[in-house]
């Protein structure tokens, strides 16, 4: 399937679900690895394979690096943030993340090994907004920057850490949300 | 014939292939020729300081013209990359 938005189900076995999970609170308390952009944002890739309109989630693979102050990738997301995210007090150098095209193609490579294709990116959302308790849903700019990508935008709240949640929307379009079932490995149910 | 690999979001484009070969002596020609296999790939060029180009794992600095001039032979594994983003 090249397209993704005939799409009916995706399974994330609960195994995978725990790494995204783990991956986000282990950057929320400021945790970071080697080499990996010292900002509490987490940012990943969702990988696997697609059998009869069911995608199923194979690879979690944690994106290290924020090039959202590299140029020229700088000035494009800048002029994105500015013209499409909410007011905020946090610094535009500090909202917004951009994949470094080396490390990114490291994972396409890892994927083509591996015979899986890409699905899509998650990342958290952790603060609550009035009249937006959970922050589960994507914003304008997770719309504008999914626009045509064949993605689906995987969005985590965070805002209780104790119950993180997650809801995956075809090219980061509320109106587009497909299913998503967290599987048990070997009796699939949610 | 160089091999040109399509980055995910754009096989959709090229029936799901992973790969294109196509012909030319220099970067422009090949992304040219490439065009011309599957027009619907033009969303690459359109997305100027986007782009990043590896050939056989090097990177091109594709933020100048001079990229265009870079010779390709026909060994060659010509990577296109469009970062993702999000909020």
């Amino acid at each position: 399937m090249s397209l993704f938005q005939d799409v009916d189900q995706i399974t994330l076995p609960d195994t995978l679900w725990e790494d995204v999970v783990n991956h986000c609170k282990r950057k929320l308390a400021g945790d970071f690895l080697p080499g990996e952009s010292e900002v509490k944002r987490a940012y990943g890739i969702l990988a696997g394979t697609c059998k009869e309109r069911i995608l199923t989630v194979e690879l979690v693979l944690p994106v290290k690096k924020n090039a959202r102050n590299q140029e020229p990738l700088k000035t494009y997301m800048d002029t994105m943030m500015t013209e499409h995210a909410v007011a905020s007090t946090t610094p535009l150098s500090q909202r917004g993340w951009i994949t470094d095209p080396e490390e990114l193609m490291g994972c396409y490579e890892q994927c083509d090994k591996q015979n899986m294709q890409i699905f899509g990116t998650y990342h958290m959302h952790i603060v609550p907004w009035k009249g937006d308790a959970i922050r589960d849903t994507p914003t304008v700019l997770d719309t504008v920057l999914g626009k045509d990508s064949n993605l689906f935008s995987f969005i985590i709240s965070m805002i209780d850490i104790e119950k993180p949640s997650m809801k995956a929307f075809y090219e980061g379009v509320l109106e587009k949300e497909i299913p998503l079932v967290i599987s048990h490995q070997n009796n699939a149910s949610k | 014939m160089a091999t040109i690999i399509i980055p995910f979001p754009f096989r959709k484009h090229t029936d799901n292939q992973r790969e294109v070969s196509v012909t030319g002596d220099t970067l422009a020609k090949n992304l040219e020729n490439l065009l011309a296999l599957h027009s619907g790939l033009q969303v690459i060029h359109d997305q100027p300081g986007l782009l990043s180009i590896f050939i056989n794992g090097k990177s091109i600095n594709a933020t100048t013209t001079e990229w265009k001039e870079v010779a390709v032979a026909q060994s060659d594994e010509i990577t296109l990359i469009i970062p993702i983003a999000g909020g």
